[in-house]
């Protein structure tokens, strides 16, 4: 990337919302705040795991990254250089750097391609392989994420979820990018490939010093990977700490809530932990409640806190907390 | 397994062919009264063919050709399709992982609660809706009068997944089957429908088969376990004695694969080398003699018994002896 010291990513202040300017629906249309006013750097060799429930905004975020999505407002630096508002040349260049798995592999294969020229391609595109050189290349990939380099000539469809989820890793690593956002990655594998995937990601870190965006509701996933975790609500993140910090001393209401409700594959510890039940579900982020968003669900929630939105504020262990009482 | 009621459910040597190949092959498990029994294994290994067939809803590629499937003293596998319908809801009962492609998007969701129990129950309509209005405050919905009148694309996955879930009980089956009912829900939300699922065993005293590939799931909820690799039945035990001491190679490591709290951060994980073997690669020894770290030539010769370990818990593994070095492998 151009600026080697720069952070791999920076994002400031930004917003990104759906609907209600202009467009086919005109005004009228309700706004969907999907993200609102997010903070989030990203260092070298780094993994920061995105953390919360269906639709609170991770995907959005993640699509806004690679530039996918524009945002309303704010800024987003890939190794230095803006994304926001850069031109098709830039962004392409950009690209390069930032890889995306997606949650969904059916959705990211070409089913009329061959495994072997959907993970070559980029390769091929960008120059870097070509002939007997790009093949062998592909097969290594393939072989990276426990496929066969015989595979290259099949289609998706004679392959398993999992394993089209692996080619779609292959293909992301293809240009061994700076950073590669997971949206979810091993949500569709099974638990024995689940562990292949998980330590393929850890060695190709170590090896060339990649940073992720890790995004997953699995919290013993994300234990074991993450360096720095963040929480994520109705668009907006309520608590971010380091990985010991967070799991040793969680503080936001939520976060306990969620950490709770993720069962421990050990039925001694699941059986005897505290339960801390949520009620309700997540609210729509079309109609987000006043205050802190949480409100509505929180057990400790008081007045000020419909009033009242908290500010994500530091605490003595460096974790910064966005609650009025916790 | 401790001592246990007599089984309401039992599955005896249950075989089901596709094209030749027994995908489900020589399974067996009872379920009690009140007593969840969770099938787990990768994808593809049967599970739900399995359920299918206690429901007698096997798609057409699939023949069951062998065993039998009985609930309490009704011998399912022999009814008729017509006579699978009147056991279908009234005794047994299924909910399947993808609440909305099971739920008619035409109907509102009352209609289709009040129509599932005047299947089984000659009243009124307003007499059903009722019953459905009950059952929804039963599983947790609030505001039930309202959510009656609507559709299922107003509701969340939650809540269209505790609507497939009142349908399924409305007529309080004695056993539930449920394939990966929480898969495609947020954990928040899963935590509250596996509370919902313990409420209906401890005060119904309904049985449930739980069919999940999520191991916190099976700690969190499950009484007994089966494991089930390519089709057959590696290891079944109670739950405690199944995570304290796997007798099978494929539950150790795969238990060993999963991050636990102790890990130490991005340490490698255990992971199980190679892949599950299609049916077309079944040959006449262990199907997971392809991966296992303990394999002799026995294994690939002779397929292995479930052999009794004491107190219920059984393997099907000719070198239970040599456990402990699968605890090496794994560490
Ligand atoms: N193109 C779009 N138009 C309108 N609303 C959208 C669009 N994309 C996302 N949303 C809404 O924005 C919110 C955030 O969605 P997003 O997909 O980012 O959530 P998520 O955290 O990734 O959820 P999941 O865990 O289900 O993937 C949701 O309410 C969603 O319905
Ligand atoms: N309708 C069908 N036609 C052909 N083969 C099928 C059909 N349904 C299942 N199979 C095959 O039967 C085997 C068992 O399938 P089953 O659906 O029971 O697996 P499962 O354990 O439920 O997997 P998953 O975790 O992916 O749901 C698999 O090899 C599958 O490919
Ligand atoms: S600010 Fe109030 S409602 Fe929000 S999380 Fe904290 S206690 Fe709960
Ligand atoms: S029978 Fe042999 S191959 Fe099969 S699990 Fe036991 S040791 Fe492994
Ligand atoms: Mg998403
Ligand atoms: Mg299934």
């Amino acid at each position: 990337m151009s600026d080697p010291n720069a952070h791999v990513l920076e994002m400031r202040d930004v917003a990104v919302h759906f609907g209600g300017r202009g467009g086919l629906f005109g005004a009228s249309g309700q706004v969907v705040k999907a993200v609102n006013g997010v903070d989030l750097t990203i260092g070298r060799g780094e993994t920061v795991a995105l953390v919360g429930e269906s639709g609170c905004g991770k995907s959005t975020l993640s699509n806004t990254i690679v530039g996918l999505q524009a945002p309303v407002s704010g800024s987003i630096r890939v190794g230095g250089e803006e994304v926001v508002g850069a031109d098709r040349r830039k962004l392409n260049d950009i690209r390069r750097h930032v890889q995306m798995i997606f949650q969904d592999p059916a959705l990211s294969l070409d089913p009329r391609s061959t495994i072997g020229a959907t993970v070559g391609e980029p390769l091929k595109v960008r120059g870097v392989a070509k002939g007997a050189a790009l093949k062998q290349r592909v097969g290594e990939l393939l072989t990276q994420v426990g496929l066969r380099a015989e595979h290259a000539d099949r289609y998706p469809h004679q392959f398993s979820g999992g394993q089209r989820q692996r080619v779609v890793i292959a293909r992301a690593l293809a240009l061994e990018p700076g950073l590669v956002i997971c949206d979810e990655p091993v949500s569709a594998l099974d638990v024995s490939v689940r562990a292949q995937i998980l330590n393929l990601l850890v060695a190709l870190q170590k090896r060339t010093g990649v940073s992720y965006l890790f995004v997953s509701h699995d919290l013993s996933v994300v234990r074991h990977i993450c360096d720095r975790v963040v929480v994520m609500y109705l668009g907006r993140f309520v608590e971010i700490a380091d990985r010991a910090t967070f799991f040793d001393n969680p503080k936001h209401p939520y976060t306990r809530a969620l950490m709770s409700a993720v069962p421990q594959a050990d039925p001694v510890v699941q059986r005897g932990k505290e339960r801390y039940v949520l009620s309700g579900e997540l609210p729509s982020p079309a109609n987000i409640p006043s205050g802190c968003a949480f409100h509505t669900r929180c057990p400790l929630a008081t007045e000020i806190c419909s009033q009242v939105r908290p500010e994500l504020t530091p605490r003595d262990d460096g974790a910064r907390v966005a609650c009025h009482h916790a | 397994m401790s001592v246990e009621p007599r089984p309401l459910l039992s599955v005896e040597k249950l075989t089901i062919e596709i094209g030749g190949a027994a995908v489900v092959d020589d399974v067996s498990f009872d379920v009690a009264p009140g007593r969840v029994m969770a099938l787990v294994g990768e994808s593809g290994c049967g599970k739900s063919l399995t359920s299918y067939a206690i429901l007698g809803l096997l798609p057409a590629a699939a023949k069951q050709t062998g065993g039998r499937i009985r609930l309490d003293e009704l011998e399912l596998s022999a009814l008729s399709e017509r006579e699978f319908r009147k056991a279908r809801g009234k005794d047994i009962s299924i909910i399947f992982q993808e609440p909305s492609a099971s739920l008619d998007p035409l109907t509102t969701v009352g209609s289709q609660i009040a129509a599932a129990y005047r299947t089984h129950n000659d009243v009124s309509q307003a007499e059903a809706y009722d019953k459905a209005r009950q059952m929804l405050a039963d599983v947790g919905i609030p505001d039930p009068d309202r959510r009656l009148h609507q559709y299922p694309f107003e509701l969340s996955g939650g809540m269209c997944q505790r609507i497939m879930i009142s349908i399924a009980l409305i007529c309080s089956p004695r056993v539930l089957v449920a394939d990966e009912p929480t898969t495609a829900l947020d954990v928040t939300i899963q935590a509250q429908i596996l509370d919902l699922m313990k409420k209906l065993v401890s005060e119904r005293g309904t049985a449930i088969v739980l069919i999940t590939h999520d191991m916190g799931v099976v700690a969190d909820i499950a009484d007994d376990v089966a494991v089930m690799y390519a089709g057959r039945v590696a290891e079944i035990a109670g739950v405690h004695s199944l995570f304290a001491k796997p007798q099978h190679p494929y539950t150790a490591l795969l238990l060993a694969s999963v991050p636990t709290l102790d890990d130490l951060p991005k340490a490698d994980l255990a992971t199980i080398e190679g892949r599950v073997p299609t049916p077309d690669e079944f040959g006449a020894g262990c199907r997971f003699a392809g991966r296992c770290p303990l394999v002799t030539d026995k294994c690939r010769i002779e397929q292995p018994p479930l052999f009794d370990c004491g107190d219920g818990h059984r393997s099907a593994c000719w070198h239970i002896d040599r456990m402990h070095e699968i605890v090496e492998v794994a560490a």
